[in-house]
């Protein structure tokens, strides 16, 4: 994956119509940059207290009032085999929506809407831990700077289900 | 098969067929019991004519020739051509069945199986007259059949032309039941009842019934009216007080006589309406009910009137009140058929109506303006009324689910020789439609076991000095905010004994335990997974499963079951039920930092701490309540993720929570107080995580979970004594 085949590609491809654009919303985990697709976010909301729920899966922080329905926030850390961090001022919930469910993931941070083509995406190289690499959809290079696009629909799928079923 | 047909017509059909169906059998046992009830024969031979109808439009041909075969033997019954006994009871019952089948196949889409040729050879014969009485006072249905086709088109002529045609509903216009009532109602003040049946009987019977508001109309003046009618043959005069409409469909009707027969009478009406007409004639059938029932316009009466059927198309009577002259206002259509799904999304939005109220009550009581008081409390009082009503319209009677139990109980009986009467009370109990789907099986259960295992052989109860015939009876009635719902028998009973022994048998309970168990708790061994009473298991029970799901499903919504039992005498099952499951009362506590519902069905008392009651037993804290050994758990223990370290074991409230007839005591940190919650259920995610029924906004904004009880101790409860 050298970077000059990139940036090759990325000049030739820039006035092609053909390549389309997609918009990532871009948070951070520990130092990595993390995108998700923006079609699958509905709301950032700042942290609010979250109410715990006894017996569910660790990665399960607990649930929220979002206006009158109750949305379950889940522990991106923990998902991805990070360590729990602190919560602060820059802690955001992210309200998706994936697999048909609503559900919010906390991050550290959330930063910007990147344009991403198609053909700037990557396939995921092996990076982070195992556990992570299950959610990764691919990998973009922007400025020297690695954005991971997660796939959020398996962040959330089946193996859970059956961890679930398993309690 | 192909569907071609139009669905919205299918869909009608299957919804009116499906609650004609419903009613046949338990007509045709109610018959059984009272064959001479002409009234009753007649509703039943109009039930399957009104399928038979449908289906035919449908052209669903098996399902037609079934019925047309029970139709004839009916036929054949209501004009003395036969005399009603239990064999061709059983014949007439396996058409029905037959009939039910090839409907739940429709039901599916699937082409409906013909009937076997066995059965309508059976019912081809029986509908052969034994002695035919052609003398006997109406008409036969075939010819009324052939008089009316004629004779319609001609009274309806006579009609428009002379009263000059109603407005708007043009001369066929089909009328729901509601309209027609109250047009008969308009037309005859209170005396409507009478003028409905021109029987003699009837309007004596009636009239005291009706409100008497209205000018009643006597047997003779009305008969007059109908001889006027015939001699010019529907000059209905507007003179004629408020006769002419009743009369101008009598008129229609009644071919040659003066006098027209009920039954005639209603034949035509039939031939009339074609569909539909069932309900009319329901109320024709029972019109003393009818009229009591439609002044306060019970919504139990609503159901019955299908909004659906096209009504009977009682275009006469249309006419007749203009010509009555009475301004009234035409009555619209007056019922409207809704999905459930919008009715359960009505609903969740009022639930969070519910909320905002509750929050805004809650912001308001520290508040010293007296406007915003004055709004808030208007809101209070609107939003109640709104959730009041919004949950009646889910509410349906209770009839839905009784009226499947005289065939239940019928078949049972007559399977297992046994000789029984049910009673039913309280049909008109109104309760929320989930609710009464959700009875429907356990209720179902119960009443088999009390025919199966309550009630004694004929010969057995005849020796201990009973009534060979057993008696259940099935009530239900509305206590407060919930349902209860009784099933009594006058049966053996249960030996509490009995019970224990076949329990340690079983190894679900050691002698030492069953030494000390009371009677009821004992009874109550019945609904532990398998357990059974019947050495041998039949089709109708002894599996021993069963008991634990009625008791399993009951819990389910909310609700009790409490048994009594008396050796020799009887016993009564009671079940209680909320009367709705959108709304769940609770009790608010908070353990820890954090706020937990604990339904408020659940919970038995609150007793403060006082370590000075409190044992350990075989590692486990009790506590005494009134001379009771009860376990005690801290749930703060199980549900705070983070222990305080210098968690004050001594301070806190105990409640105490029932789970069957076993109390345990639960420690919390503090109580809030009781609120009605509206139950959101968990994310898939956390859905059937143990001990949690779901969660609620409470009314400052924030959130608690709704404890479920036996999960939290099946969870928590048995790792804790483990350790």
């Amino acid at each position: 994956m050298s970077e000059d085949n990139r940036s090759l590609k990325q000049k030739a491809t820039a006035a092609d119509g053909d390549d389309p654009v997609l918009q990532w919303v871009t948070f951070q985990l520990e130092q990595e940059t993390y995108g998700i697709n923006v079609m699958q976010v509905q709301e950032v909301l700042r942290h609010s207290e979250i109410a715990p729920v006894p017996g569910a899966p660790e990665y399960v922080l607990g649930i929220i009032n979002l206006r009158g329905n109750v949305v379950t926030v889940i522990d991106t850390r923990i998902r991805f085999g990070l360590q729990p961090g602190e919560v602060s001022d820059n802690t955001r919930i992210v309200i998706i929506e994936a697999d048909q469910q609503v559900i919010g993931i906390m991050v550290d941070s959330v930063a910007e809407v990147v344009y991403l083509r198609s053909s700037e995406i990557d396939s995921a190289p092996n990076i982070g831990t195992e556990e992570s690499a299950r959610f990764i959809q691919g990998v973009s290079n922007r400025d020297g700077e690695l954005l991971i696009l997660v796939d959020l629909n398996k962040l959330l799928t089946d193996e859970e289900w059956e961890e679930i079923s398993q309690l | 098969m192909s569907f071609d047909v139009d669905e919205d017509i299918l869909q009608d059909f299957l919804i009116e067929a499906g609650e004609i169906l419903e009613l046949l059998s338990e007509q045709l046992v109610q018959l059984e019991n009272d064959p001479d009830n002409r009234d009753l024969l007649n509703a039943i031979f109009r039930g399957f004519h009104t399928v038979k109808g449908g289906a035919g439009f449908l052209s669903l041909h098996a399902l037609v020739d079934t019925c047309h075969g029970a139709e004839n033997v009916f036929d054949t019954m209501r004009n003395g051509g036969r005399q009603l006994n239990p064999e061709l009871m059983d014949v007439i019952l396996q058409a029905l069945d037959t009939i039910n089948e090839q409907f739940a196949a429709v039901q599916a889409r699937e082409e409906p199986v013909p009937a076997s040729e066995e059965l309508l050879q059976a019912l081809t014969i029986l509908s052969e007259p034994g002695d035919h009485m052609p003398g006997d006072g109406s008409a036969s249905a075939e010819d009324a059949t052939e008089e009316t086709p004629t004779e319609e088109p001609e009274a309806e002529a006579d009609e428009s032309g002379k009263i000059d045609a109603l407005s708007g509903e043009g001369g066929v216009d089909e009328i729901t039941e509601d309209e027609f009532d109250a047009l008969l109602d308009e037309l005859h003040g209170g005396g409507k009842p009478a003028a409905k049946a021109s029987e003699k009987k009837a309007p004596e019977k009636k009239e005291p019934a009706a409100s008497g508001s209205g000018d009643e109309i006597s047997d003779d003046e009305f008969e007059a009216l109908l001889d006027e009618l015939h001699g010019s043959k529907g000059a209905p005069k507007p003179a004629e007080k408020k006769e002419p409409p009743k009369k101008a469909e009598p008129k229609a009707k009644s071919g040659g006589g003066d006098d027209i027969s009920d039954d005639e009478f209603e034949a035509l009406l039939d031939e009339l309406h074609g569909e539909g007409k069932f309900e009319a004639d329901k109320q024709a059938a029972k019109p003393a009910a009818k009229s009591e029932a439609k002044p306060q316009e019970k919504p139990q009466a609503k159901p019955a009137a299908k909004p659906a059927a096209s009504k009977p198309a009682e275009a006469p009577a249309a006419p007749a009140k203009k010509d009555a002259g009475k301004p009234t206002a035409p009555p619209a259509e007056t019922t409207v058929r809704v999905d459930t799904r919008r009715l359960d999304e009505i609903m969740n939005m009022v639930g969070e109506l519910v909320l905002v109220r509750n929050r805004l009550l809650l912001l308001n009581s520290s508040s010293e303006d007296e406007e915003l008081n004055k709004a808030i409390s208007n809101l209070d009082v609107v939003t109640g009324d709104l959730q009041g009503a919004v949950m009646q319209t889910r509410m349906q009677p209770i009839k839905k689910v009784f009226g499947r139990f005289p065939r239940v109980v019928r078949d049972l009986a007559r399977s297992l020789k046994k000789e029984i009467t049910l009673e039913l009370y309280g049909e008109d109990t109104d309760l929320d439609k989930n609710l009464v789907e959700a009875l429907a099986d356990p209720l179902v259960h119960l009443v088999r076991n009390s025919v199966d295992h309550g009630i004694e052989m004929p010969d057995v109860r005849e020796k201990v000095g009973k009534s060979r015939m057993g008696t259940v009876k099935l009530s239900a009635s509305q206590e407060g905010d919930h349902i209860l719902l009784s099933i009594d028998d006058d049966g053996a009973g249960m030996d509490a004994e009995k019970l224990k022994n076949i329990a340690i048998g079983k190894g679900i309970l050691d002698a030492d335990a069953a030494a000390r168990m009371t009677d009821e708790e004992a009874y109550n061994l019945i609904f532990a997974a398998g357990f059974s009473t019947k050495a041998e298991i039949s089709d109708i029970s002894g599996r021993g499963v069963g008991m634990d799901v009625v008791k399993t499903k009951i819990s389910q919504l909310n609700g009790s079951i409490r048994i009594d039992s008396e050796l020799g005498r009887g016993t009564r099952l009671e079940i209680k039920v909320p009367l709705t499951l959108a709304i769940l009362p609770t009790l608010m506590v908070r353990v820890g930092e954090q706020v937990f519902a604990l339904p408020l069905a659940a919970v038995n008392e609150i007793i403060n701490v006082d370590l000075e009651l409190t044992n350990t037993v075989d590692g486990q804290l009790t506590m005494i309540v009134r001379e009771k050994a009860i376990p005690m758990f801290y749930l703060s223990k199980w549900l705070n993720k983070k222990q305080d370290p210098n968690f004050d074991e001594s301070e806190g409230h105990v409640v105490v929570v029932s789970l069957g007839t076993q109390q345990v005591g639960f420690v919390v940190d503090a109580l809030i107080g009781q609120e009605e919650v509206v139950i959101k259920p968990l994310d898939r995610m956390l859905q059937g995580t143990p001990g949690m029924a779901g969660a609620t906004i409470t009314s400052d904004g924030g959130i608690a979970l709704i404890l479920d009880v036996p999960s939290l101790l099946k969870k928590y409860a048995k790792r804790y004594s483990r350790r």
